[in-house]
This record gives structure tokens, C-alpha cells and sequence, in this order.
């Protein structure tokens, strides 16, 4: 029942507010939808102690009722639950409630609040649905929801051209995600002929190692199925190749992107792929792509950050690389490392957004950095935070203990449990993790000093308007701020620690001397890792903030100068590896003008022509023929009936003379 | 039994068209006596005159007998079809009372001629001779020639009148041409003497000329192309109810008198060889059904669509009569039955469309009727959809029985052609109720409308809409009745 | 017999260039005397079959009554017919060949027919020899009997041709004076006449 009560609370209040909207007030949907959700995230907690801690889980899936019955598909509609699935549950419904109140304060001036409320709530029923799910089918059904959700959110402002064309793009690039994940389904249905993961996760061992041929090639049949799987989390994960929708979200209200595009619905790849631990354990050609996908990508989006001039795209950049840490952690065996740095992640991720938020409320609705600076007097409160948030992002800590902010303790685990790793694989993804951190401290303090220290740039209006946020967004920030500081620290026994065995229980499956049981050596300093490693991070970090505080406090002219300039390697960066220019010469374009061409010449000439606009021509054409037969006159009337008579009479006349 | 004994023998058999003569006399004579002002008693007495009759007709034997020599037949078809008849005339009859009143002719004459118009067609069902089908051709033609041209006053009516008069001339003229070819190479005029003649030999060339002959005076009378040219005139001029018995009941009587002479006498059931006629009815079925679709796209006045629309529906049931088997037959009967229903309907709102000014018939009027008369334009909508053979309204399985029938009998073009015509014609039902139901409301018409059109309208509406509960009872007594002619 | 032959070729001949002649003639009058003409012809050959009542009925109803009342109406109209006609040519090819085809079709069918005459035998009702019984009586005697059905129907066709021409035609207008004798013979003096007696030299 508590755990019915968490998944449906949301979605009576999406209900509600979408449809009773109009007669409750944006008021009453407010209220009704933020309750919900802050109810449901108590009893999340609940279930967390329940299940995590405490070990008194349920045993079997709850169901509520048979989905799909079809010879041997079969699918409940039921919820699974073990310490992964309340581990998200806590992270989804928690930020998703904060968000919700967060959004009466930063929505207040608009005119379709109970829609948004309504959109909110929904994708956190579509959340839950696919985190608790029992089989593939159901996650597929949230998989979709979270994406639906997604596109109505980031189209909030539906006036806006550029927000209806980053939640199309949003919905064309995860199309791409989930057509793999959608295969990926079918191929386990074909293979394993069951889509529940206790029959799939039980059958995985025997088929571990088996072949199928593909044009003519043998290929490893688990390898296939969990790269599929892995296309579609790339795609809801922004991994590199499928990223181009993430900064573009952008445009949805800024509780969305905290939401959506930081905290949860992205970490939705990273939650697969751990949940699907089972079968990735017997594919580790599929780990070694996940490794390298996840570490290219924090790479990659790290760079880009660097050079983003837009709050929000530095941020959404700042997610994309810290997602690619998730998963070369999952792709290392560290799924438990994986899923503590998307806890923690969450916390001040949302963090770093909402402050962005309550900045660009402040500033009118400016989002270019350029034109901020300086205000930290303004927002003093706001900066705080928000530094709170960037001291975690970066890793602030002290290295050879556990005490830091969240991202200190959940970050080194990874990087140094990717030395530990000891494979080559292992030594790319910490090298690149290491470079990927100091790029997060330069971007991270880059976006604190442009933002908030510094001479104001602001035309003056806009800096005599400058105004701290209402409570209803700074409690919310400051429950987030709290995360950000001490999430590491409480739970990194439990999630990665000594007690992390009995945490995970069943969730997580580990095979061999993987990074999982490293990491868990390492932290307990058991095991030798050299002493650079250990404090690596926390230099770089130190590296990339002095060198931040250099250029953008000591010496702002150097960057102004590097933009100016131009370089080669800048507009390399500034256009984000251009990938999307690349992406609209090799698909867009063309689709566009295959699109064009089926449209104009297949559907407005061959189909329209010769189907219903031919055919209504031909139509109207006959009956003009038709009509002008019936003149008035009486003799043409004879005339017809006589041609007929004889019309008849002859026809049957020859017919029966050719008889004879 | 000697010839007196015979004859009055005979004389019990047609009791239904004794009652419908001597009643017909004694309410001209009534009429004579009291004048214009007696028209309304007249009417009524007419409609019970009717019900009398088709009280008569359902006492009468259960098989096949013959009256008169051999010239004239009871059998369970002819008494359905005269039920079917019977029925449509005391509706049309009983709608067109308060028209009269309004449009300002009332005459008492009216009700008689319509009384002798039915005794015409009941004579033309029952006939089983060449005279005896010209004796009711003429008396039932030439009493509507008058009932057309009935609103002297009006230049359209008497044009219509006139146009029906010469143009029914010319076909009776073919008709009896026919039926002298047909007397001249067989040497007998009675239909079971010429199956007797007939079947053995198949038909001659000069036989199926007069065969010929006879379909094109026959086709004229079910307005089947290209003998339907004086349809659309004749129905837009004749005041309106009786447009409405145009299209309804002589239609049947004719269609019935069509199936019996081209089923008893020249159709060898035995051999099951395709009959020598199939070719014209193909021919004229095909021609009706498409040219009834297209034409009446292009029409604006309500009347004349419906002309189109009653020529597209006899193609159709001309399309069960050339399958020439019993299920054909049947098919014919049934969309018979339903035909009546769907145009009794229509025309019962199309009398509903008075304004201040008079009757309006143009489809445009109808514009916005769903917002003044909601009621009215569902019936009509239903009317409409079932016109155009939507399922799970009646018109669809009325064509769908033909169909089958024909397709059965390997008439597939023809099946084919049919149901291309029943979605062009689709287009045209479908405009009326788009008109009623989204264009901007016309004037609303005056209201209240007669209570009895209101009746005949819900009726009509609600049988077409629950058809399904009547089909089995229908299907059966159709079965049955199809039986007797084989 | 070799009469009896050119007597039916004569007036059949009679007939059908009559016949043509009433569509063919420009003054209507010529017409409708050409009609006459092609039933007086008509009663000629019923004459030759032994049918004098029919033959006698065709003269006095259709030439002594029909013909008669359609020549007065043609004359009493004033309808230029030649107007009516304007559009003759122009669709004669047409009908002509519509005419044409459908005469080349019914020559050929019933050239090639040899008249069955054992079809005779299904004639219920051979004419009686005159000595025996006259034709009108004869006639009667079906008419009466096995035909009485058709009778009473063609009866009732006379009866709705009457009321079609009485409801279409006969109008009662208002303001017109009808001579209605009851009222007429009814009269009284003192209804008819008043006397005034009048003052001399003053006036009324």
C-alpha cells in the first residue's frame, strides 16, 4: 500500500490539476499537486529506511494487475521493489517535491500554472512507473511517459518558436535512444521469451557467451541485447552522439531543467544500465562501450562547458559530463559508485539549477553571463548556495578521509576506483576523469565569478531590479544546499562503504574483481592505492579554481581577448564540437528534404492528385456532365428514352444473331 | 362451377381493390355533395379507406391464386408489396393534409385521385396478364398525372404535370408495343401461359424485342436511366407530398410489377440458365446507381436531390432483381421496405422546412438546423447516413443483401459499380447533415411542426436507427414471400 | 381472295403514308385530317377481319368525336406550329438514324419470324361465325364475363381521366353571372318588379 500510495499520489495529482485546473484555481492546483508530491516523498523516505536499511523490503513485486497476456507475453502491472528502486524513488520524488514548491515561487507570474503543476506531477508518476518497474514493458511505458513529460515541459512556453523546436529535438534525438531500447526489448523478448526481470536475470548465466549470426558475422547475443539497452540510455542519458537535445531542453522554465534535465530523467540511462546489472555482467564488451562512451562524454561536455556563455548551457553541459562519470563507473562494475554519485548528483545538481533560477528571476529573465557580474551583493543568499553547490560539484574535500562536500566523496570514489580498475580501460577512464574534473572546477568557478563577482555588466534598469527570491524558492534551496554538503558524508557507508553489501542486496549483481569491490577496498584504505592518485582530484580541482580565479577576477581581459580572437580551438568548443552543424548536414537536411520531396511530390502530387483530389475532381467534373443532360426540354427526354430502347434492342439484336 | 359462380369467386379475391374502387366512388361522391370543405374528412376517410384494404389484402388466401380468368394473381409477394404500397400511400396521404390546407388547394378531389392511384398500382402488383399490367399502368399513371399537375395555380406544377403526361404517354406507348410483339409472337397475354410457352424454348429474337419494349415502359416507371429524364422536373414541380408518393409508392408498385413479369414468365428457375433480360437490368442498374450518384452532387433544391437520390436507389434495387435468384428477390423486398421508411422520412422533413413566407426547398435552408431544431436534425442526420448506407443503420444492410445477392450470382462488376456509387452518393447525403450541423444557422422554420409529420419522422428515424431488431422478422417474412414467385 | 388482298394493301398503304403525313404536314389542320383519314383507313381494315362493330365504333368515337374535338382545338388555338418545330431538323439525323436502326432491327426480327400459327390455339376466345352471333353481341358476351375485370378497369381509367379534367380545368371565378333556371322559374313577381310611384316633374 505505501508503496501504491507513492507511485499514484503523483498521478492523481496530474489528474487533478490538469483536468480539474480550470475549476480549482492555479492556487488549488498548486497546493493539491505540491502536497501529493511532498507526501509521497515522506513515505519514500519511509520505504527507503524500510527497504534499505532496515532490510524489510517486500519480497515479491506488488502487482496491480495483468498488463499484457499474449501467448507467452506476458506483463504485470507491478511494482519491484529493492534498494536500487527506493534509492531513485527517494531522489525522484525528494527533488521532484522541492521543484514543485520551487515552481510556486518561479512560475507565479504565470498565466498556466495548473498545466505545469499537472506536466510536473506527470513526469513524476512516469518516473516512478519506470523505476519500479517489474518487467522491461512497464519501464518502457515510464521510459516513454518520462519523454512525453519531457517534451510537454521543455514546450512549456509553446509561444516561443525556439522552446517548440528544442522539445521536438528533444523528442527526435530520444526517438533515436529509444528506437535501440525498444529492439533491445524485443530482442530479450526473442531470446529470453519473457520481458520480468526475476525470469530474464535468472536465465542470464546460461545464455552468457552464446552466438547468433548476423550477416554472416558471429556475434555475442547478451552483447547485442545490452548495447541495444544502451543506446536507448545514451539517448535518455545524453551520452556523447545522442547529447544534442540536452543544452537545447534548456529552454523549458528553469524548474524543469532541475528536474528533468539534471536530477532525474537523465539519470534514467545510468539507472538501466544498473538495473540491468544482470545482464551486463555476462557482456563485458558492452561494459568496455559503456566505459568508453561514459568517459568520452564526460570529456567532451566538460570541454564544451568551458567556453558557454549561457547559464543554463554550462550547467546542462556540466550534467552531461558528470552523467559520462555515472557511466564509465557502471561500465568499470562500480554500479553501486554509479548510483551514489547520481544520488548525490541530484542534490546538487538541482542545487546549482535552481540558483540559476532564482539569478535569471532576479535578472529579469537574463540568461547570458556576459551581462551579469557582480551580484553577490544582490544575492546574497542565492550565491551562497550556489557556491555551496559549486564547492560540491567540484569535489571540496579532504583527500584520505571522507570528509567533503557529496560530489567530493562520490567523485574521487569513482576516478580512484578506475585506477584501481588496473585494465588499460580502467587507466583511460581515470586520466579523462581527471582531466574532466579540473575542467569542472575552471567552468563551475568560471560561472560562479562571471555570475556573481566582478564589475556588473547589466544595464543599470535591470541591476535596480535585481531582487533575492521569495521563500517558497529559497526553502527548497536550502533542503538542496543541505544535501549537497552532508549527502556524501552520511551515506557513503551505506551506499559505497563498509555496510554497502547488505544495502544493495539482490539489486545489484558484480561479477569478479571488478570496480565495485575496489572501490569499496579503497575507501576503506585497505588497499594501496598510490598516494597521487588519492589527491590527483583534489589538485586538479585546486588547479582548475586558481586558474579560474585568475582569469576571471585577476584578469578578465585574457578571456575577453581569447573570445575576441577566435581561435581555432574556441569556436571549436564555443560550437560545441559541431555537432550539431554535422548532425544537420548528415541527417536533418536530408531528412528534411526526403521529407520535402515525399511531401510535395509523393503525398501532394501522386496521392493528393490521383487519390482524393483527383477523384473529387473527376467527381465534380461528371456531375457538371451529369447535370447538363437534364435540360428541360421534353423532346430531349424522349429523345434519351428512345436512343435507350434502341440502344438495348440492337445490343441484344447482335448479341443473339452472333448466338445463332 | 359455371362463369357467374367464377366470377364472383374472382370477386372475393380482389376484395382489397373493391373496397379501394367502390370506396373511391363514394367518397367523390361525398365530395360532390359537401363541397372543398369536406376535404380534411375525406382525407381521413381515405386513410381508413387504405387500412380497410390492407386489412382485405391480408385476409386473402395464403397461396398463389388466380382471379379472373388467369388475369389477375394473389400470392404472398403481391400482398407484401400492396402492404408496403398500402402504407406508403396513407403516409404520404396523411402528410399531405395540412400542406394542402396551407398551400391552398384543398379540393376534395385530391384524397379520391390518390385512393384510385393506389388501386392502380394494387392492380399493377396483382397483374398477370399484358392487359391487365396496362390496365393498372395507366389508371395508377394517369391519376398521378393529375395529382403532379394538381397545383394548377403554379406553373411548375402544370409543367411537371405536362412533362410527366407526354413523356408517360411515350412509355406507355412503348409498353404496349411491347406487350404487342410479345401477344403477336406468342399468341397469349397471360403470364402463366407464356411461362408455360416460354421456358421450354428460351425467347426469340422477336420475344426479347418486345421484351425490351415492355422494360423500357416499365423502367420509365421505376425511373431507371435513361428513362428517368422526367424524374428530377417532375418531382421539384409536383407539390411536395405528392413528390414524396412519387417516389415512394408507385416506385414499389412498378418495381414489383418488374420482378413478376421478368421472374414468372421469363426466368427458367429450373435450368438456372442466365436470363435472356439480365443484360438490360445490368445495364440499367449500373446506369441508375452512377448517374444517381453523380447528378445529385451537383443539385441545390432538396427535391431534385432526392429525385437523383430515388434513381440511385431503384440502380440498387434493380441491382438484387438482375441477380434474378430468390435472395435477390428478397434483397429487392427488403430494400423495398427500408426505401419506403428512409423517403417517407425524408420527405416528412422536407414538408417540416415552412417559413413565414411558404415552403423553402433549398439544402442551403437547412444550414444551422442541429441549434433551431436539434430533433429534427438528428432524425434527419440518421435519415441521411442511412441514405447512404452507413451501418449499423438499415440503408446498409439493404444494399448489403443486394450485393450479396449479386456477387452470388457472380455479377461482380456490377457489385462493384455499386458500391463506387454508394460512396460518391455518400458525399452528397453527408453534405446535408455537414450543413445542418456546422454551417451558420439559416432563419429556424416554423414551428410547431404537425404533429403527425413529427410522428412519421420519429418513427421512420427510430427504425432506421434500430433496423437491427426488425431484421430477423423482416429477413424471415421476405424470405418467404420471395419463395412464392419461384 | 385476290380483292380481299388488294383491299388490305390498299388501305394499309393508306394508313402508314396518312400516318406519316400527320407528323409531316406543315399546316396542323392538314394533320389532323390525315389522322382522320388513317382511322377511317383503320375502320377499313377491321371491316376486312369481319370486326364491323370495332370498325363502326373507330369511325364515331375517334373520327366523329376525338378527331372532331382535336380539330377544334387546333383551330381554336393560336399556336405557330411552325416555331414549335424549329428544332425538327435539327435533331432529325438523330432520330433518324435512332428510327432507322430500330425499323432495320424490327424488319429483320419479324421478317425472319414465321407467324406461329398453332399459337392460335391459345386464343381462348375465336370469333364466332356472324350467322351465329353478331360481333357486338359477341363482344358483349366477354366483355361481361371473362373480360369483366379489364372492363371495370378501363372504367375506372374513364373515371380519373374525367375528374384529372374537371379538377385541372374547371374553375369557378368569382363575379362571373351563371343562369341558374330554379332560380329563374322560382321567381316571384314582387321579387322581379317594384313599383315606385313617381311624382311628376320631380324625378326619382
Amino acid at each position: 500500500m505505501l508503496y501504491k500510495l507513492i507511485v499514484l499520489l503523483p498521478v492523481i495529482g496530474a489528474l487533478i490539476g490538469g483536468l480539474l485546473g480550470r475549476w480549482i484555481g492555479h492556487r488549488g492546483a498548486e497546493i493539491i499537486t505540491s502536497s501529493l508530491l511532498v507526501l509521497s516523498a515522506i513515505l519514500s523516505c519511509v520505504a527507503f529506511y524500510q527497504v534499505a536499511i532496515a532490510g524489510q523490503g517486500p519480497e515479491e513485486a506488488i502487482t496491480f494487475f495483468r498488463w499484457f497476456d499474449v501467448g507467452a507475453f506476458e506483463a504485470d502491472w507491478a511494482l519491484r521493489i529493492d534498494t536500487l528502486t527506493v534509492v531513485m524513488m527517494v531522489v525522484v520524488t525528494g527533488v521532484s517535491s522541492l521543484v514543485h514548491i520551487y515552481s510556486i515561487g518561479y512560475m507565479s507570474h504565470d498565466p498556466h500554472r495548473a498545466r505545469f503543476f499537472s506536466y510536473l506531477s506527470l513526469f513524476t508518476f512516469a518516473m516512478l512507473a519506470l523505476v519500479t518497474a517489474d518487467n522491461l514493458l512497464q519501464m518502457f511505458f515510464g521510459w516513454e511517459g518520462v519523454g512525453l513529460a519531457s517534451y510537454l515541459l521543455i514546450g512549456f512556453w509553446y509561444k516561443k518558436p525556439s522552446a517548440n523546436a528544442a522539445a521536438i529535438k528533444a523528442f527526435l534525438v530520444n526517438r533515436v535512444g529509444d528506437f535501440g531500447f525498444a529492439i533491445g526489448i524485443m530482442a530479450i523478448f526473442f531470446v529470453f521469451d519473457a520481458v520480468d526481470f526475476d525470469t530474464i536475470f535468472a536465465k542470464a548465466p546460461e545464455l552468457a557467451g552464446t552466438n547468433f549470426l548476423f550477416l554472416g558475422q558471429s556475434v555475442d547475443v547478451l552483447t547485442t541485447i545490452c548495447l541495444l539497452l544502451f543506446v536507448g540510455a545514451m539517448g535518455k542519458s545524453a551520452q556523447i552522439f545522442l547529447h544534442t537535445w540536452l543544452p537545447d531542453a534548456m529552454e523549458g522554465p528553469t524548474p524543469v531543467s532541475a528536474l528533468i534535465h539534471a536530477a532525474t530523467m537523465v539519470t534514467a540511462g545510468v539507472f538501466l544500465v544498473c538495473r540491468m546489472s544482470y545482464l551486463f555482467e555476462y557482456a563485458p564488451d558492452a561494459l568496455y562501450v559503456v566505459t568508453l562512451v561514459g568517459a568520452v562524454t564526460a570529456f567532451f561536455a566538460a570541454s564544451v562547458a568551458l567556453v558557454q556563455n549561457d547559464i543554463k548551457r554550462v550547467i546542462a553541459y556540466s550534467t552531461c559530463s558528470q552523467l559520462g562519470y555515472m557511466f564509465f563507473a557502471a561500465g568499470l562494475g562500480a554500479y553501486d559508485a554509479a548510483m551514489f554519485h547520481l544520488f548525490t548528483h541530484a542534490f546538487f545538481k538541482a542545487l546549482l539549477f535552481l540558483c540559476a533560477g532564482s539569478v535569471i528571476h532576479g535578472m529579469s529573465d537574463e540568461q547570458d553571463m556576459r551581462n551579469m557580474g557582480g551580484l553577490f551583493k544582490y544575492l546574497p543568499w542565492t550565491g551562497m548556495l550556489m557556491i555551496i553547490g559549486t564547492l560540491s560539484i567540484t569535489g571540496v574535500g579532504i583527500p584520505h578521509t571522507l570528509i567533503g562536500f557529496s560530489g567530493f566523496v562520490s567523485k574521487d570514489a569513482i576516478i580512484e576506483g578506475a585506477y584501481a580498475v588496473g585494465t588499460p580501460i580502467g587507466g583511460f577512464a581515470f586520466w579523462i576523469g581527471l582531466i574532466a574534473a579540473a575542467m569542472t572546477a575552471f567552468y563551475s568557478w568560471r560561472l560562479i565569478f562571471m555570475t556573481f563577482f566582478g564589475r556588473p555588466r547589466a544595464p543599470i534598469d535591470i541591476m535596480s531590479h535585481v531582487h533575492e527570491s521569495p521563500a517558497t524558492m529559497m526553502i527548497p534551496l536550502l533542503v538542496l544546499a543541505f544535501g549537497a554538503i552532508f549527502a556524501g558524508i552520511a551515506l557513503q557507508s551505506l551506499f559505497i562503504g563498509s555496510a554497502s553489501e547488505g544495502f544493495w542486496g539482490d539489486a545489484l549483481l558484480v561479477l569478479g574483481s571488478t570496480g565495485h569491490e575496489v572501490v569499496e577496498a579503497a575507501e576503506q584504505g585497505a588497499h594501496d592505492l598510490p598516494n597521487w592518485v588519492v589527491l590527483g582530484p583534489f589538485v586538479v580541482m585546486l588547479l582548475g579554481l586558481t586558474w579560474a580565479a585568475y582569469w576571471y577576477l585577476k584578469r578578465p581581459d585574457i578571456p575577453e581577448r581569447i573570445a575576441a580572437n577566435r581561435g581555432l580551438l574556441y569556436l571549436f568548443l564555443l560550437n560545441k564540437w559541431y555537432f550539431d552543424e554535422i548532425y544537420d548536414f548528415l541527417f536533418v537536411r536530408p531528412a528534411k528534404r526526403l521529407g520535402r520531396f515525399l511531401w510535395k511530390r509523393g503525398d501532394g502530387w501522386l496521392i493528393d492528385g490521383f487519390g482524393p483530389d483527383g477523384v473529387a475532381a473527376l467527381v465534380l467534373g461528371t456531375t457538371r456532365r451529369a447535370i447538363k443532360l437534364q435540360t428541360g426540354y421534353i423532346y430531349h427526354y424522349a429523345f434519351a428514352m428512345l436512343i435507350g430502347v434502341a440502344a438495348a434492342a440492337t445490343y441484344l439484336y447482335v448479341k443473339a444473331v452472333g448466338a445463332l | 362451377m359455371n362463369s357467374s359462380e367464377m366470377i364472383s369467386a374472382s370477386f372475393t379475391l380482389v376484395l382489397p381493390e373493391v373496397f379501394l374502387s367502390v370506396g373511391a366512388m363514394a367518397l367523390l361522391m361525398l365530395g360532390v355533395f359537401r363541397g372543398d370543405r369536406a376535404t380534411r374528412l375525406v382525407s381521413w376517410l381515405a386513410v381508413f379507406l387504405l387500412f380497410v384494404a390492407g386489412v382485405a389484402v391480408l385476409q386473402g388466401p395464403e397461396l398463389r391464386t388466380l382471379a379472373f380468368g388467369g388475369s389477375f394473381v394473389v400470392d404472398p409477394f403481391g400482398q407484401f408489396v400492396k402492404i408496403l404500397m398500402l402504407i406508403g400511400v396513407a403516409l404520404c396521404l396523411i402528410m399531405s393534409m395540412n400542406f394542402i390546407r396551407e398551400e391552398k388547394f384543398e379540393r376534395f378531389e385530391f384524397p379520391v385521385l390518390i385512393v384510385l392511384a393506389s388501386l392502380g398500382m394494387s392492380m399493377m402488383i396483382s397483374a398477370n396478364d399484358l392487359i391487365s399490367l396496362y390496365m393498372g399502368v395507366e389508371l395508377q399513371s394517369l391519376s398521378l398525372y393529375v395529382l403532379a399537375a394538381f397545383n394548377r395555380d403554379s406553373l411548375r406544377s402544370s409543367e411537371a404535370g405536362m412533362k410527366y403526361f407526354v413523356l408517360g404517354a411515350l412509355s406507355s406507348g412503348l409498353l404496349l408495343y411491347g406487350c404487342s410483339l410479345i401477344y403477336g409472337f406468342t399468341g397469349t397475354t397471360n403470364f402463366d401461359v407464356l411461362r408455360e410457352t416460354l421456358i421450354p424454348g428460351g425467347l426469340s429474337i422477336g420475344l426479347i424485342f418486345g421484351l425490351v419494349f415492355l422494360l423500357a415502359g416499365l423502367a420509365f416507371k421505376v425511373s431507371a436511366v435513361p428513362f428517368h429524364m422526367w424524374t428530377p422536373d417532375v418531382y421539384e414541380g409536383a407539390p411536395t407530398p405528392i413528390t414524396a408518393l412519387f417516389s415512394a409508392a408507385p416506385k414499389i408498385a412498378a418495381m414489383a410489377l418488374l420482378v413478376r413479369v421478368l421472374i414468372w414468365p421469363f426466368t427458367d428457375v429450373a435450368l438456372s440458365a442466365v436470363p435472356e433480360w439480365r443484360q438490360i437490368i445490368v445495364a440499367l442498374a449500373m446506369l441508375s446507381m452512377v448517374l444517381g450518384a453523380f447528378a445529385a452532387i451537383g443539385q441545390s433544391n432538396i427535391k431534385r436531390l432526392m429525385a437523383y437520390s430515388s434513381i440511385g436507389h431503384m440502380g440498387f434495387v434493380l441491382l438484387g432483381l438482375a441477380a434474378g435468384t430468390q435472395e435477390g428477390v428478397r434483397g429487392v423486398l427488403v430494400y423495398l421496405t427500408i426505401y419506403l421508411v428512409m423517403t417517407v422520412g425524408v420527405f416528412a422533413c422536407i414538408l417540416s422546412m415552412r417559413r413565414r413566407e411558404g415552403m423553402v426547398e433549398d439544402i442551403e435552408e437547412l444550414a444551422g438546423l442541429s441549434r433551431n431544431h436539434p430533433l429534427m436534425a438528428f432524425a434527419l442526420m440518421v435519415l441521411m447516413f442511412s441514405l447512404a448506407g452507413i451501418p449499423p443503420l438499415a440503408g446498409f444492410f439493404a444494399k448489403f443483401y443486394v450485393l450479396v445477392a449479386a456477387v452470388h450470382e457472380g455479377l461482380y462488376t456490377l457489385a462493384i459499380v455499386g458500391v463506387l456509387a454508394s460512396v460518391v452518393s455518400a458525399y452528397y447525403y453527408l453534405r446535408i447533415v455537414k450543413i445542418m450541423y456546422f454551417d451558420e444557422p439559416a432563419e429556424p422554420f416554423l414551428s410547431p411542426i404537425g404533429g403527425e409529420i413529427r410522428l412519421i419522422l420519429g418513427a421512420s428515424s427510430l427504425f432506421l436507427l434500430f433496423y437491427v431488431v426488425f431484421a430477423f422478422p423482416l429477413l424471415g417474412v421476405t424470405d418467404l414471400v420471395a419463395r412464392s414467385l419461384f | 381472295m385476290i380483292i380481299h388482298a388488294i383491299t388490305f394493301y390498299t388501305f394499309a398503304t393508306v394508313i402508314l403514308v396518312s400516318g406519316f403525313m400527320v407528323i409531316a404536314a406543315r399546316n396542323p389542320v392538314h394533320s389532323v385530317l390525315f389522322l382522320i383519314l388513317a382511322f377511317f383507313n383503320g375502320a377499313g381494315l377491321f371491316v376486312l377481319l369481319g370486326a364491323e362493330f370495332l370498325a363502326m365504333i373507330l369511325v364515331i368515337v375517334y373520327v366523329g368525336a376525338v378527331a372532331v374535338l382535336f380539330l377544334f382545338v387546333v383551330m381554336m388555338l393560336d399556336i405557330d406550329f411552325t416555331q414549335m418545330r424549329e428544332g425538327f431538323l435539327h435533331y432529325l439525323p438523330v432520330g433518324a438514324l435512332v428510327g432507322l436502326v430500330v425499323l432495320v432491327e424490327l424488319v429483320l426480327v419479324v421478317g425472319q419470324a414465321s407467324v406461329d400459327l398453332s399459337a392460335v390455339v391459345h386464343a381462348a376466345h375465336p370469333t364466332p361465325d356472324l350467322s351465329v352471333r353478331s360481333n357486338t353481341a359477341a363482344l358483349g358476351d366477354f366483355l361481361y364475363t371473362d373480360f369483366v375485370y379489364f372492363f371495370q378497369a378501363a372504367g375506372l381509367i374513364l373515371l380519373v381521366a374525367m375528374i384529372g379534367a374537371i379538377v385541372l380545368t374547371l374553375r369557378h371565378r368569382p363575379g362571373v353571372r351563371r343562369q341558374v333556371i330554379a332560380d329563374q322559374v322560382g321567381r316571384k313577381r314582387e321579387e322581379g318588379v317594384e313599383i315606385v310611384s313617381v311624382k311628376p316633374g320631380q324625378g326619382l
